[in-house]
């Protein structure tokens, strides 16, 4: 383990098969099987009598802990790669198995199987309770089944669709790419489908079922020319059904990446140094995602270790900055009917004009800072025990005009796009790559600048926010903490006073 | 489990059930993962788990599916499913794999004993290591220790005749600790992977890397923005590398998505650069007798003295350039198709003390902690966030946060001038300390 750093990658890199420990030893060892298969349609998954259940609830708090839990899942998924021209693959995948874990004051015990059968959920249950040896047993309470209200609709199920309709779908966001300009040598449209099917039961007598659709399509487009090279990049994300792509047009996301490519092209270098940034709407949101959502999130606060410790109640930022994590917008790449640990998901406000009134927490954060669990413990797959994550987590509109903002910047950098970013929670240092920057002079847009880094601590950057646009909107991303989980970000367009831009030439 | 037999018979159902040839990744795994903070488990993680990855072709159309439940049923539905798949893909005569049968004799990739060492003896080393770097005068919090291993097997196996396997493992231990100052916190973290247990580091030497980092880092102070030198530590100095492996990619190149493209044989840099890619070290934690569809690994010198001699190849992707494949077919897990990635990845070392470089140079930064993406691989362009030490008068000064350094892979290869002897080869991805004579740094 080096220090912890939270990440957050606008696509998912092709991983590399590697038995290193690198990065730290977040994930340990043997390629592969720490991970989940990505790439569907599947039996339904198995239903398990709620007696069978009780059992291995019972058996995981056989040796002692107040929590015992099972979590399994079923993941059937698809992936289409469009390139060159060419569907070069196809992949299906499934995937199933289950967790058991038990938490006995602040310990917890985990383990997973990839059978789905009931000797092997005790066998985990006993693996899970080992470290609850000798502690104060709580008796479960029977399981009872409870239903959540749903936050994501579908009108035609992925089950029910054609391949066709997918190709289709692709050639048509492949096809606007190619054509939008000479210069764009080549486009590559990812498609990927899943259907995940949870089943949570715990020792509060807890017991949920649902079955998830996601859909990611991501559109990169390569254009060539003035001695250099881009790759532009337009994600597209949902948890619905294919009528997904009649609300987010593929070819929108096409024209727009394909814009994105060709524009960079004329990309200047980026001067360095501290200057004022405006940050257009959107997936921009995933600044304040990294800068002020992972240090917001209850883990680091009951380890004492976070930048926000002590700050409860307390004025953090700019009165004009209002921060929210909400896992209920409905349909939103970051929902879910109820987090991986069943709980509701909820509106949750977690900075309130500038005060910090809320931090986010799973089960077991929530008993150890005794707060309300807000509906954040997620886990990429059963092979992961859950963790607080956010969902959807955005600057709340304001009431200043868009264009007012930049036309009261002087100079500075425009932010359209970024890549993505990291911070280290404990000092609160961010970073982030833009993909698409422009300089302002004299209140206007100008040049197109190389993809800088801008840099800065987090407390700062809350405080600098000094103006907030009516015009919010959110774009979708993976964040990474050791696991994986699917958010989006938004924001309105801010100004953002004197963050450090990390361009390669002098002012 | 026999899963060199499994994937030998899966392959023949493929076969059967209409592929024209078929090829089958299979791989297992048991893993712990113990984390410890103030002398107390907080998780113990444990699970073994299986998966195999089923790639099928059908008149030159390629499909995959992959399946973690190794069930007779299960397994017959993904194959089913995989030559179904096939229908939507586009026929490519590339499309084709590999009948290398040789593997490549590499020593020291299992140890018996991860196994055997006991739970509390494991669960002792997290904790010594936390109650060690705790003791270090400066260091207030702990963010926990913890230990990690795995061990695994992978067989493959395809309709040309081929049929590998082979057993690994590692473990690894680590500590993550906060020093505060007044209102000042600072993080600092180090561990240790190996892929037997008896070559771990001492704890010892874990837990003071950890505290001096962070204690090193206190009391940062600001410097203006300005073009000056920049010594990229050991600690950091491979993420530079990423730039190239990036690059070197043969299918990148062939599309011609890398600022190298155009580069075979030519001079990219410095002639201080020589970078390698060793499938074949003893021990190495990213060494492998073949690759993920099963060509023999090799050691292959990918920039000679500043000259790119190499691209890296699975086999389709060397089929379409007209190269054999280098070994390079990597899998993300059984789940996914086999890309292009490396084996153990490193720039040589050069024979300088990183002391003499920090003394030879009379203004600059040594840079500690580097984030960002890297080098773009396909411009070439760098831009990064660094935080470390700043030298002036060939002496550490004080530490420095919060600055940026950015340049291009031109600038950064070519102005390399300077090289340290501090290469460790127990990292997957590594390089020496190495200076780069001036960069833009962004600060105040």
């Amino acid at each position: 383990m080096t220090k912890s750093i939270y990440a957050v990658e606008d696509i998912p890199r092709r991983r590399f098969l590697e038995l290193g420990l690198k990065g730290g030893i977040a994930l340990a060892a043997v390629p592969g099987l720490m991970r989940c298969a990505r790439t569907g349609q599947a039996p339904p998954p198995p239903r398990f009598a709620l007696e069978d259940l009780n059992k291995v609830i019972r058996r995981a708090l056989s040796k002692g802990g107040e929590f015992g839990e099972i979590y399994i899942e079923n993941r059937v998924s698809r992936s289409i790669l469009l390139e060159e021209g060419k569907f070069k693959s196809a992949l299906f995948g499934i995937s199933q198995g289950a967790g058991v874990r038990v938490i006995s004051g602040d310990k917890t015990g985990y383990a997973y199987t990839d059978d789905l059968t009931l000797e092997a959920f005790l066998r985990a249950a006993d693996v899970a309770s080992y470290i609850a040896r000798g502690s104060k047993a709580v008796a479960p309470v029977d399981i009872k089944e409870v239903k959540r209200p749903s936050f994501i609709t579908v009108k035609v199920p992925l089950r029910t669709v054609a391949e066709e309709k997918r190709l289709e779908i692709m050639k048509r966001a492949q096809d606007v790419a190619l054509s939008y300009d000479n210069r764009i040598k080549m486009a590559s449209i990812d498609y990927y489908d899943e259907v995940r099917g949870r089943t949570i039961a715990n020792s509060e007598g807890l017991y949920v079922t649902d079955e998830l659709p996601l859909i990611f399509f991501i559109v990169q487009a390569l254009a060539v020319g003035n001695g250099t090279s881009h790759m532009g990049r337009e994600r597209l994300s949902r948890h619905a059904g294919i009528e997904m792509f009649d609300d987010l047009k593929p070819e929108d996301a096409a024209r727009n990446c394909a814009r994105e490519s060709v524009t960079m092209l004329d990309a200047e270098d980026a001067p360095a140094g501290k200057m004022d940034v405006v940050m257009q709407n959107g997936w921009g949101g995933v600044l304040v995602h990294e800068a002020v959502g992972h240090p917001l999130e209850g883990d680091n606060i009951s380890r004492e270790t976070g930048v926000f410790v002590g700050k409860l109640g307390k004025d953090v930022a700019n009165p004009k900055f209002t921060m929210i994590d909400d896992g209920s917008l409905p349909g939103f790449r970051g929902t879910t009917d109820f987090d991986d640990e069943g709980t509701p998901m909820t509106r949750n406000v977690l900075i309130q004009e500038g005060r910090l009134v809320r931090f986010m927490t799973d089960v077991l954060s929530a008993k150890q800072l005794k707060m309300g669990r807000t509906g954040n413990g997620r886990r990429e797959s059963f092979r992961y025990m859950p963790i607080v994550r956010m969902t959807n987590t955005f600057i709340e509109k304001g009431t200043d005009k868009p264009a007012d903002i930049l036309a009261s910047t002087e100079s500075g950098i425009y932010v359209q796009s970024l890549s993505g970013g990291s911070v280290n929670p404990t000092d609160g240092v961010f970073n982030f790559t833009c993909r698409e920057a422009y300089l302002i002079e004299k209140g206007k847009k100008t040049t197109p600048v190389k993809g800088a880094t801008l840099i800065g601590n987090c407390l700062d950057v809350i405080k600098g926010v000094d103006a907030v646009g009516d015009d919010l909107d959110f774009g979708p991303g993976i964040c990474g903490k050791g696991q994986a989980a699917e958010v989006t970000a938004g924001q309105p367009t801010v100004r953002i006073r004197g963050i450090n831009v990390g361009g390669s030439r002098a002012r | 489990m026999d899963i060199k037999g499994l994937s030998e018979q899966l392959v023949k159902t493929c076969l059967r059930k209409g592929a024209d040839a078929a090829e089958v990744y299979i791989e297992t795994a048991r893993n712990l993962s113990l984390d410890v903070r103030k002398g107390e488990i907080e998780t113990v993680q444990e699970a073994s788990a299986a998966g195999a990855g089923i790639r099928v072709f059908v008149k030159g159309r390629m499909a995959f599916a992959s399946s973690n439940d190794l069930g007779g049923k299960a397994l017959d539905d993904a194959v089913g499913r995989a030559i179904e798949f096939a229908r939507i893909t586009t026929p490519d005569e590339n499309n084709v794999l590999t009948d290398d049968k040789g593997t490549t004799e590499v020593a020291g990739l299992y140890d018996p004993r991860i196994a055997q060492v006991s739970m509390d003896e494991k669960i002792d080393l997290a904790k010594r290591t936390e109650k060690l770097a705790l003791a270090i005068p400066g260091v207030t919090k702990s963010d926990g220790a913890s230990y990690r291993e795995a061990e695994g097997e992978v067989a493959v196996a395809n309709s040309n005749g081929l049929s590998k396997s082979y057993r690994s493992s590692g473990c690894g231990f680590g500590v993550s600790i906060v020093a505060e100052k007044g209102e000042q916190k600072s993080s600092g973290g180090d561990s240790c992977s190996r892929r037997f247990y008896g070559d771990l580091k001492p704890a010892e030497e874990v837990a003071a890397k950890a505290a001096k980092d962070a204690i090193d880092a206190l009391d940062p102070r600001p410097v203006k923005t300005q073009r000056t030198a920049v010594i990229f530590h050991t600690d950091v100095s491979s993420m530079l590398l990423g730039g190239i492996l990036g690059a070197v990619d043969g299918e990148r190149v062939l599309q011609g998505a890398s600022f190298l493209a155009q580069k075979l044989g030519q001079k990219i840099g410095s002639e201080l650069i020589t970078v390698i890619d060793d499938g074949t070290r003893e021990k190495g934690m990213a060494s492998a007798p073949f690759d993920g569809e099963g060509v023999p690994t090799q050691k292959r010198v990918i920039v000679d003295k500043g000259v790119l001699k190499s691209f890296l190849y699975n086999t389709a992707v060397a089929k379409r350039a007209g190269v054999k494949s280098t070994g390079n077919a990597s899998r993300g897990d059984f789940g996914s198709l086999p890309g292009i990635g490396p084996h153990n990845f490193f720039m040589a070392a050069g024979t300088a003390k990183l002391e003499d470089i920090i003394k030879a140079t009379k203004t600059g930064l040594l840079v500690k902690e580097v984030t960002g993406y890297g080098i773009n691989p396909v411009n070439g362009n760098f831009s990064g966030g660094a935080s470390g030490l700043w030298i002036e008068n060939g002496q550490i000064a004080f530490p420095v946060k919060g600055l940026t350094i950015a340049g291009t892979a031109e600038e950064i290869f070519n102005g390399l001038d300077l090289v340290a002897d501090d290469l460790d080869l127990n990292e997957a991805m590594a390089a020496p300390s190495f200076r780069i004579k001036v960069l833009q740094i962004g600060g105040e």
